[in-house]
């Protein structure tokens, strides 16, 4: 398992501080800000060890990239994290991810948890 | 022939006695004229075949022709000026043609003697009851003269017998006009009864009639389209409006049984599936939407009760909601759109204030620490007001749920500490909380709308507490319920204000809006959130001391049903 880390954020501002925050624990970290680049990335590529995925995407939706994540055996193993605005969405797939984090999300709060999930040395 | 003896005998009068009394004097007179004419033949024939005295045969000639007479003059005087005077003069006719209607010895003492008593018998019922009396007295002189004329003994026993007749007479004839009269009375009873029926009849009939008119100008009149079904679902009636709203011709709906009515192309399957709902279970719904070629309808239904509280069928009323529809969906959009669009870019601005303040990219004095920590706050406040502004717009949309699911009520009061601590501790107050022992641990609720009554109520608090503390207690209330308890000692709202605290965009004082910042519209979410729960909160307040917000919510153990609705 790699350290990679996948934000998939269509809001570059976002992507930037989520990606400092991971980089900040000490992954590797890959940005995608689209739906359909993200469906064509999940083809193939290294498996990541963190997917951190925004619901509201344009082109393919967070609903459907997290289908072909779960219908995927290579990402068994992935960490999935949603991030939302919409607290409802959150709560909708909640089962289907490891943890749900409702927009605002704090650097701190998103460099603490990962840090927790990050396999140790 | 019998209406041409009807129109003889009978004799128009008002007084129906009278009137009976005249009609049985003609029959008399008719029967006499009869005899009388047949008596002339008789003599006619007799004189003509054999030897009679001429002297004979001219008295009986005379007699005979002045009955005749007598007879037509009688019936002239009963029909045209006084039947009493008409019988008095026919019985006066009988009884003089009687008195010579055999030899003085037969009538006084012998075979002829009764022919009396007619008179004395036919008096009391043409003339008067009591008139037998006078005929009998009448009769006896005759009978007592004619007896001393030829020398004979008077016949006292004849006598006494036509006083007899004429008792017996009287009382038959009394008694025949009492029970005619109470007959009359009972007809004339039985008469006004039956006019005062029919016109009650009448009026009640006009007054459903006019009833039923208005009724048909308010429903014709009116905007909302009305369907009246009987028990078994065929159309009854329907207003004009159903035809716009529907698109159906009125005469292709009435008669017609609303399972086939609604089984047009233009209405919506679910929709469809909502109204046959609503007919195989009889229920009463309020205000349901379907979509109806294009529209969309809001539909209400209500069975209509008789007196006697049996179902006489239901009535339908649909409602054009299309407008309100759209805009509600407008509506939705723009909160979900704004929902995402403000707090995406805000998101953007906490994290780098954090980055900042994280010195992520590297080392940061105290002043820029503090700069960061300040851009951070009142980000948070900014995210604030725009959750109070979704909050209210969701809800005034109907769209704000509760979710029920267990909740840790430590889990609560961990995360209202974590959020209000500092705010508390910055301005020198004591935030203090407790859980009373009897509360279960986990408990059914919304878990997210718990946290925002709390926060909410505990900020406000913090904002009018100048010095002291603002102490949080989740209380046991008995076996139903449970509640929040938020006490401060605060400067307290003064009485007058206290029902208005609760409206939107509202604090007290007004002006105090400015002081203070916000929207005020957190008490006001409190209020509906709790009302969304089905639960109640009640504000006690003193001034200079303090304020008390209690929350009595329905208790629901995790292990009790759980349930989830939407509020609409």
């Amino acid at each position: 398992m790699s350290e990679l880390a996948l934000i998939i954020e269509d809001d570059e501002d976002l992507a930037d501080i989520f990606a400092e925050a991971l980089r900040g624990v000490g992954f590797e970290v890959e940005r995608i800000l689209d739906g359909r680049s993200a469906q064509e990335r999940l083809t193939g590529g290294n498996v990541p060890f963190i997917i951190l995925l925004d619901m509201h995407l344009p082109h393919v939706s967070g609903g459907d990239l997290l289908t072909i994540i779960k219908q995927d055996e290579r990402f068994l193993e992935t960490m999935i994290i949603i991030t939302t605005a919409d607290a409802r969405m959150g709560d909708l797939y909640r089962e289907q991810a490891d943890f749900v984090l409702v927009k605002p999300i704090s650097f701190v709060q998103l460099r603490d948890l990962t840090a927790r999930l990050k396999p140790k040395k | 022939m019998r209406s041409f003896l009807d129109r003889i005998l009978n004799i128009p009068t008002s007084d129906p006695d009278d009137a009976r009394r005249r009609r049985v004097l003609n029959i008399l007179l008719l029967g006499t004229f009869v005899a009388a004419v047949i008596g002339l033949v008789a003599i006619v024939v007799t004189g003509t075949f054999t030897e009679l005295n001429p002297t004979d045969f001219q008295i009986l000639l005379f007699g005979i022709f002045g009955t005749i007479l007598g007879i037509l003059g009688i019936y002239r005087v009963n029909r045209n000026y006084s039947g009493r005077l008409a019988a008095l003069l026919f019985l006066l006719l009988l009884t003089a043609v009687f008195s010579f209607s055999d030899s003085p010895a037969e009538l006084s003492n012998g075979r002829a003697l009764f022919i009396f008593t007619l008179p004395i018998t036919i008096s009391s019922l043409i003339l008067a009851s009591q008139s037998s009396f006078l005929f009998a007295f009448i009769s006896s002189g005759i009978v007592a003269g004619l007896a001393i004329s030829i020398g004979q003994p008077v016949n006292i026993f004849a006598i006494i017998g036509f006083f007899m007749l004429a008792l017996v007479s009287w009382m038959s004839a009394r008694s025949l006009e009492t029970a005619l009269d109470e007959l009359r009375t009972i007809n004339a009873n039985l008469d006004r009864v039956v006019v005062e029926r029919t016109e009650a009849l009448a009026a009640s009939l006009d007054r459903e009639r006019i009833e039923a008119r208005r009724n048909q100008a308010i429903l014709n009149s009116i905007a909302d389209g009305v369907i009246v079904f009987d028990r078994k679902w065929n159309a009854m009636m329907a207003n004009p409006a159903v035809r716009s709203m529907l698109e159906v011709p009125i005469e292709l709906l009435v008669n017609k049984n609303f399972r086939d009515i609604i089984e047009n192309p233009k209405l919506s399957f679910k929709s469809r599936g909502l109204l046959n709902a609503m007919i195989e279970h009889d229920t009463q719904p309020i205000g349901f939407r379907i979509e109806w070629s294009g529209k969309t309808l809001s539909v209400s239904a209500a069975q209509v009760y008789n007196d006697r509280g049996e179902n006489m069928g239901f009535v339908i009323v649909f409602r054009d909601v299309t407008r309100e529809a759209e805009v509600e969906k407008l509506k939705s959009t723009f909160v979900a759109i704004v929902s995402h669009e403000l707090r995406t870019p805000l998101n953007a601005i906490l994290g780098y204030a954090e980055m900042f303040k994280e010195a992520v990219y590297g080392p940061m004095n105290d002043k820029q620490v503090n700069m960061a920590e300040r851009i951070m706050k009142n980000t948070q406040r900014l995210l604030g007001l725009i959750n109070d502004l979704l909050d209210q717009a969701q809800m005034e949309a109907g769209k704000l749920t509760i979710q029920m699911a267990p909740v840790r009520l430590s889990e609560l009061l961990d995360n209202l500490h974590s959020v209000l601590d500092k705010s508390a501790s910055d301005k020198g107050l004591r935030l203090t909380s407790e859980i009373d022992d009897s509360l279960p641990d986990t408990l059914n609720g919304d878990a997210a709308r718990l946290n925002q009554i709390l926060i909410n109520l505990v900020n406000n608090s913090i904002k009018f507490t100048d010095q002291g503390s603002v102490r949080v207690r989740l209380f046991y209330h008995d076996e139903n319920k449970w509640g929040i308890e938020v006490a401060d000692t605060g400067r307290g709202i003064p009485e007058p204000d206290i029902p208005n605290i609760f409206e939107t965009f509202r604090q007290v004082e007004g002006t105090a809006t400015r002081v203070h910042g916000g929207f005020g519209l957190g008490l006001s979410i409190v209020k509906q959130l709790v009302n969304l729960m089905n639960g109640e909160i009640h504000v006690v307040s003193a001034l200079g001391r303090g304020t008390t917000f209690k929350i009595t919510l329905p208790l629901a153990t995790s292990n009790a049903l759980q349930a989830n609705w939407r509020v609409s």
